[in-house]
């Protein structure tokens, strides 16, 4: 089942006085359960593309479906509670609030999608199992090392049972424990929930756990290869 | 949930919060203590016109008002007191003769206006009794003889009943009240000596004490040397109900003290029917018919009431004869509205930059709420919400340390003797005693709640304007 088509989708930008097509006639399609890396040189387009799924920027040309929805047809409020309700982003700098803890953390976008209490602190319990740290559910970010802020993060993605989870670059701060042991949590919810995953990233450690490795160059896929990386 | 990270949000960086916090308390404080100084004074000036020297509606025959004739009475004083009677709100009657005359001794004079009282019925309407200064008689007391008078401590300054001298007794009290043996000891010369005016008495502790000392003890020792001669007599000229000079010998049956120098320069009161017996004027003549209400918020209602009903007479509420007084207190008003307004100013511009600050400092962070779902309604209100906490914090801190200064104030009073001179020649008082409405209180949360919803909307505006692309880039 596909999750995500991009059909010759461009990105152009025109901040400077030359025009920078960044995201450069890319035709794609995910499906359920992929675990699939973007990967390629600095300013190839991977972050690009990946806002543009997000449905965080519009492409210039070309079509973007997710779940069913044209998100070139969504308005700007619309594109909000589509990102709410279909995507969970996993971001390099964890972005947690730091003012709330981890379970608030998890639990906020369950609340702003108004889900009662108790079903919302059931799924909070469950996702910080599932990431290790029902222990520390008590603790602000600035409590938590990096990697336990970026499983925080990846709970708090999960948690509204989105389509699939955007990673941009999610292990680039973090050491080889911490994102090995945050790759084993996302491989566990791959496998086990047909999560979605769908990174970019220059990260090896990432590259040799997909099963899907999608190369970009200069904004156009050079490679969509399929690993037998087996999860 | 964004309530919570709201007010979570205002103590992030307690310092800045705590710093815009104690400028919203400190300037709401200065904002409303300062109102309710202003207040009292203006509540006590009111309070004395009316207790003291008009009470709330006066009744005076068309012409005596500006001419002073003793012919000018009023005509038909029973239908008067009939009407005040039946309007509604008017507790207590009282009627007076009143005649210009001269107040003399043998060493000073000047010109007074002598007020004939019914004694029993003015105590039930005025409080000046209370203002007696004690040892100086017993107002109309029972051992009151005739031709008794009851005057200002001004007037009696005028007529040198008053005088100043530091007796053995006056350096005892001295003593008791803690003016240093160093000090007393250079008054030493002074013993004994009369001084006829404060000024004269001034003069000399200038010659003999150092400019602190001055400055230090002058009003205890002015007040130590204050001295009466009981049993002092003033002579009261003016003309009979014919035109004749006549005139008697009062003696002082007590000297009062307000904070009304020209109400204590120019007014005697005397027994009605001692007055009546030598201006020759008939039993039942008034020149003026005072009325008193149960409260002041009454007084248009009552006063045009009795206006209707006797369109032949003058009929005047405090508010009329005393115009300035209910000028100066609207005045007031406005300027402490005016006041008030640049007080919130200020805090708004605070409270934008303090905001605007937190904006900007959390551009990835906005961000990153804009990617995960948050919109624009919710960022909106978190950072109104923010601003709201950050001005309703401060406003209630400002508001409590108000309320327990002014009650402390209230307690102990401000003594504003340094200017008594200047304000009680305008009949305010020297001593000044803070107080405010609840409702006032209520006017200034709400107040602050909108400065602080005004306040947030160009930072709110900015977070919106953020895209999450760009903020999620950058910092």
């Amino acid at each position: 089942m596909k999750v995500v088509e991009i059909n010759d989708v461009f990105k152009t930008y025109h901040d400077t006085a030359v025009e920078v097509k960044a995201v450069n006639g890319v035709t794609l399609s995910f499906d359920k359960g992929d675990f699939a890396v973007i990967v390629g040189p600095s300013g190839s387009g991977k972050t690009t593309l990946l806002n543009l799924i997000g449905g965080l920027d519009q492409p210039t040309a070309g079509e973007i479906i997710v779940a069913g929805h044209r998100l070139s047809e969504l308005k700007p409020s619309e594109l909000i509670d589509f990102r709410m309700e279909h995507v969970g982003f996993v971001f390099q700098s964890y972005n947690l609030i730091p003012v709330l803890t981890a379970s608030e953390n998890v639990g906020f976008i369950m609340s702003l999608q108004k889900w009662p209490k108790e079903k919302r602190m059931a799924r909070t319990g469950e996702l910080l199992e599932a990431v290790g740290l029902s222990e520390r559910h008590n603790s602000r970010p600035s409590q938590l090392s990096g990697g336990q802020q970026q499983r925080v993060a990846v709970a708090r993605a999960l948690a509204p049972r989105p389509q699939f989870i955007l990673a941009d670059e999610p292990t680039a701060n973090l050491d080889t424990k911490s994102a090995e042991t945050l790759l084993d949590i996302m491989e566990k919810l791959n496998r086990e929930e047909e999560m979605t995953f769908i990174f970019s990233t220059h990260d090896v450690r990432v590259m040799k756990r997909a099963r899907r490795v999608i190369t970009l160059e200069d904004g156009k896929v050079v490679s969509d290869e399929r690993t037998n990386h087996n999860s | 949930m964004i309530t919570s990270i709201a007010w979570k949000n205002v103590w992030r960086n307690k310092t800045r919060s705590l710093t815009v916090i104690a400028a919203v308390t400190v300037g709401v404080f200065a904002g409303v203590f300062a109102m309710a100084a202003i207040n009292s004074s203006i509540v006590q000036r009111i309070d004395a016109a009316v207790n003291e020297e008009l009470s709330h509606i006066q009744i005076d025959n068309p012409g005596f008002r500006g001419s002073s004739d003793i012919a000018n009475v009023i005509a038909e004083p029973e239908k008067v007191v009939s009407v005040l009677e039946e309007t509604p709100g008017v507790t207590h009657i009282t009627g007076r003769i009143i005649v210009r005359g001269i107040a003399s001794t043998s060493a000073g004079s000047a010109g007074v206006e002598i007020n004939g009282i019914d004694v029993e019925k003015e105590q039930q309407i005025f409080t000046l009794k209370e203002r007696l200064i004690p040892g100086t008689g017993s107002y109309f007391g029972s051992d009151t003889r005739l031709n008794s008078a009851f005057i200002g401590e001004k007037l009696a300054k005028e007529l040198y009943i008053i005088r100043y001298i530091l007796t053995e007794e006056s350096f005892a009290t001295l003593d008791a009240e803690g003016v240093p043996a160093a000090v007393t000891g250079k008054l030493k010369p002074l013993e004994n000596q009369r001084f006829t005016t404060e000024k004269k008495l001034s003069e000399a502790l200038s010659g003999l004490l150092s400019a602190k000392e001055v400055k230090l003890y002058a009003m205890k020792i002015k007040e130590a040397a204050w001295s009466y001669r009981e049993g002092s007599k003033v002579i009261l000229t003016f003309l009979d109900a014919n035109g004749t000079q006549t005139g008697a010998a009062f003696r002082i049956s007590g000297i009062f003290r307000t904070n009304n120098d020209f109400f204590e320069a120019f007014s005697v009161f005397v027994p009605r029917d001692e007055l009546l017996r030598l201006t020759g004027m008939e039993e039942g003549q008034y020149h003026r018919i005072i009325a008193r209400l149960e409260e002041n918020d009454l007084t248009e209602r009552a006063s045009a009431a009795v206006k209707a009903s006797l369109p032949g007479l003058e009929v005047m509420n405090w508010k009329q004869i005393q115009t300035d007084l209910a000028m100066i207190a609207d005045y007031v008003n406005q300027i402490y509205g005016i006041f008030m307004v640049l007080i919130l100013a200020a805090l708004a511009f605070g409270i934008v930059n303090t905001m605007l600050m937190a904006v900007l400092e959390r551009t990835r962070e906005l961000g990153m709420l804009s990617a995960i779902g948050m919109n624009r309604r919710r960022v909106f209100a978190m950072i109104m919400l923010e601003s709201i906490f950050l001005s309703i914090v401060g406003g209630f801190a400002g508001m409590a340390v108000s309320a327990i200064v002014i009650a402390i104030t209230n307690h102990t009073g401000i003594n504003l003797v340094k200017y008594a001179e200047g304000l009680e020649a305008f009949g305010y008082s020297a001593h000044l005693y803070p107080t405010i409405g609840a409702d006032f209180f209520i006017m200034l949360t709400v107040m602050i709640v909108i400065t602080g919803i005004i306040s947030a909307i160009y930072p709110a505006r900015k977070a919106l304007q953020l895209n999450p692309v760009e903020a999620l880039r950058g910092e």
